[in-house]
């Protein structure tokens, strides 16, 4: 493998992590704050981690199950921040029950105990 | 305050301390590298470096018996089990760190013989503590396993935190007994040594400060139990699940058989998936609240702690995981790089976000506010992350100019280290280091007097 | 048990840790032969007496160690009790002096000096016999390592370490043995350009 080349694959794979973790932040904020430039900057990011993806499975010499990985890892890059969000809120809207009265009841005694 | 908090306190202050000593000997650590006759013949670069990096170990280790210690009472309802010996250990830890680092200094090394392993200097890198230290650890880690167990078995009760927290501290005392034979076989030893290092900082480091996270998001947001014991469960899978098998991205080139190339690339290339739900979940917890909150410090630091973790050791861990591009980054400055920002984001961030949390309580504070915490934070950040980047330049140019081109002989070694972007990066890395030192200062400085400070109007007024 | 319950991500936990676990475990065992001197990555420690070169394999597509005939080090040839002490030694003379924290060992350690794996192997060793008057590679390594300030190899030196001759003997007779070490083709390239002169 050309060493420039494996060098410069590194870059390319930090990019492709990082516009994941863009694309996670913006769909978060999405959520909360229900803005369209949240929403469509959410889109672009997760755009451009695609296209690092392309870009790695197009023009690195990685072999092909490498190749795989990093298309099935930026499918489930895609699916984790709206699962992650949905369970969240699952949970939370849960939590408005016994258990969280009994937990802050808790926290009350905690408090008070200090 | 029950004793236990007392206790944590002083965990707190000597943690702090010791990140002091990290700071300062990792800023001139840095500067031998600019001028390389600096203490030549006085202090050898490696003594500064053991310095650096065992007060890192210690420092963390220290902030995460403090949390624990300050936790602990309130979540099983008692004091803390065997507490009288855990103060005394306490100060016998500290003055064991002070003597192994005058003697590390002052005597440097010994001979070529187990006396120099058992009183001076093991010479195996973050463990390098002589063997009596090494003890004396292990006594104190025993004593720390029983204060969390033995509480446990004393309230007769014990929450899911507690009881991951109690199962995590076996694998993670038991690791720490490859600190120490001396193993001749250099790929035996590195082979083992990675046991230690890899399965404390990224499996049974990443669940005990999961365990502290959960219990301070309790206290600083008031999130319910259930959320964040399945949350925990959650993490705990992914991290493990992920990372167990991702120690093999330490076992490319050791020696080693070549299918751990591809076991260890793939499980390490998974583990930033974890890491994202963990940034996920962070901005969902900081929307909830509007980034309202009474500790906003808390808050902020347990934000960076997410984000830090994500891109420190998740994205710049990605960049060099995957064996064909750790072939040439492997040992150099990128992959200190990482270690730097991973080591920041993964733990210290989170230690001084309780450390905050724990101020509140302690200073009796409404709310926490102020201008300190601010610039401490920024000046912090900006510089750990200054000097990532720094080094993120030096370590592509060494890969590339002494791995790549040179063939890593001893030549080529000094090209790279000669090379203008190398040199240029080193030096950026220097200047940061000392905006992160300055960042410290300021930090000390909120610690020292957050809620003791008289405010502008009440001097006026009181001037009057 | 739902997603909800937290019992069911806790027994996910439990399952997912113990797989790996013993993956791990049984990865472990099979390593340990292979790195053990004499298996099939690690040679034995009687290497020293033989040539050791680092050669492209074209079947595993990366540089290899190829061991040779007879080169005794230090002109001597040693039984397996003998060559074990030595080396022995040798890494005791690496941990007390603390060199991986400099130095990096397979590219582990500190940054600060140069990598190590293929010290025995390099180029600059036949320059340094010249400047030290060793009449051999071993014994030039053996001067250097005896009094590093004195063959300063640049402008950042190594320090005195007062090794000893027989500790010096020792640690170069670790680092032929090291260089014998299948380490999957790291580092890379290494000597190309020398090979191509």
């Amino acid at each position: 493998m050309n060493a420039l080349a494996a060098l410069e694959t590194g870059l390319l794979l930090g990019l492709y992590a990082l516009l994941a973790g863009i694309w996670g932040v913006l769909f978060a904020l999405a959520q909360l704050r229900e803005m369209s430039i949240f929403r469509q900057s959410a889109t672009v990011a997760y755009g451009l981690h695609a296209v690092a993806a392309l870009a790695i499975v197009l023009s690195t010499p990685l072999g092909l199950g490498w190749k795989c990985l990093i298309v099935g890892s930026s499918l489930a890059f895609l699916a984790l921040p709206p699962m992650t969000w949905r369970f969240l809120q699952h949970t939370h809207r849960d939590g408005v029950s016994q258990h969280d009265r009994k937990s802050s009841q808790h926290t009350a005694r905690v408090v008070a105990g200090l | 305050m029950y004793r236990s908090q007392t206790l944590a306190l002083k965990y707190f202050a000597a943690a702090i301390t010791f990140f002091g000593v990290m700071t300062l000997t990792g800023l001139l650590s840095s500067y031998y590298y600019i001028n390389p006759d600096f203490l030549f013949g006085i202090l050898p670069f490696n003594i500064m470096k053991i310095l650096h990096i065992n007060t890192l170990v210690i420092w963390l280790l220290m902030g995460f018996m403090g949390s624990i210690y300050w936790f602990l009472p309130g979540e099983l309802g008692r004091e803390t089990a065997g507490i009288r010996a855990a103060e005394m250990l306490f100060y016998v830890f500290c003055a064991a760190v002070a003597v192994v680092a005058v003697v590390f200094v002052f005597v440097q090394y010994g001979g070529s013989n187990a006396v120099a392993l058992w009183l001076i200097n093991q010479g195996r890198k973050y463990v390098e503590a002589p063997r009596w230290a090494a003890l004396g650890i292990v006594v104190i880690m025993v004593v720390f396993a029983y204060n969390v167990i033995g509480t446990a078995i004393a309230a007769r009760k014990t929450t899911g935190i507690i009881t991951v927290l109690m199962i995590d501290l076996v694998p993670l005392m038991l690791l720490y007994l490859i600190a120490f034979p001396a193993i001749t076989n250099m790929s035996a030893d590195l082979f083992w040594w990675w046991w230690l290092v890899h399965l404390w900082v990224e499996a049974t480091w990443e669940v005990l400060i999961g365990c502290i996270m959960a219990l301070a998001l309790m206290q600083l947001l008031g999130t319910s139990r259930r959320i964040v014991e399945a949350w925990l469960y959650i993490e705990v899978a992914l991290v493990l699940g992920t990372g167990i098998l991702g120690l093999g991205h330490h076992y490319f080139w050791i020696g080693t058989p070549g299918y751990w190339l591809t076991i260890g690339g793939f499980f390490s290339a998974l583990e930033p998936l974890p890491l994202l739900g963990m940034v996920v979940h962070a901005v969902y917890d900081a929307g909830a609240q509007h980034m309202k909150t009474t500790n906003r410090p808390a808050l902020y630091w347990m934000m960076a702690e997410a984000f830090g973790n994500f891109i420190g050791a998740g994205v710049w861990g990605f960049m060099i995981t995957l064996p064909q591009v750790n072939l040439y980054a492997h040992g150099t400055q990128w992959t200190v790089s990482h270690g730097h920002f991973a080591f920041w984001g993964a733990y210290a961030c989170g230690i001084i976000s309780v450390l905050y949390l724990v101020l509140q309580r302690v200073r009796d504070l409404a709310v926490v506010e102020g201008q300190l915490w601010k610039w401490s934070f920024a000046a912090l950040n900006l510089g750990l992350v200054g000097m990532t980047g720094a080094l993120l330049v030096s370590g592509f140019v060494q890969a590339f100019v002494e791995r790549a081109i040179g063939g890593s002989t001893l030549s080529a070694f000094i090209s790279a280290q000669e090379n203008a972007w190398f040199v240029d990066g080193m030096v950026t890395r220097f200047l940061l280091a000392i905006v992160f030192t300055a960042g410290y200062v300021v930090l000390v400085w909120d610690v020292l007097t957050l809620g003791r400070r008289v405010p502008a109007a009440a001097v006026a007024s009181a001037a009057e | 048990m739902g997603f909800d319950d937290p019992a069911f991500w806790r027994a996910g936990a439990i399952s997912t840790i113990t797989v790996m676990s013993i993956v791990l475990i049984m990865l472990t065992i099979d390593s340990l032969a292979a790195i053990s001197p004499g298996g099939s990555h690690v040679p034995p420690y009687t290497v020293i007496n033989q040539h050791i070169d680092y050669k492209f394999d074209s079947n595993r597509g990366f540089d290899v160690p190829v061991i040779g005939g007879p080169e005794p080090l230090f002109g001597t040839t040693l039984d397996e009790p003998a060559a074990a002490v030595l080396i022995d030694r040798g890494k005791m003379v690496i941990q007390s002096r603390a060199c991986i924290d400099c130095h990096t060992f397979f590219g582990n350690g500190a940054y600060y000096a140069p990598d190590l794996t293929k010290a025995w192997l390099d180029p600059d060793w036949e320059g340094w016999q010249a400047v030290t008057g060793a009449d051999t590679r071993e014994g030039a390594m053996v001067k250097f390592l005896m009094d590093p300030e004195q063959y300063r190899t640049w402008t950042r030196a190594m320090p005195n370490l007062r090794i000893t001759e027989a500790e010096a003997q020792s640690v170069v007779a670790y680092l032929k043995w090291m260089a014998a070490v299948d380490t999957n083709g790291f580092p890379p390239n290494f000597n190309q350009i020398e090979k191509q002169r």
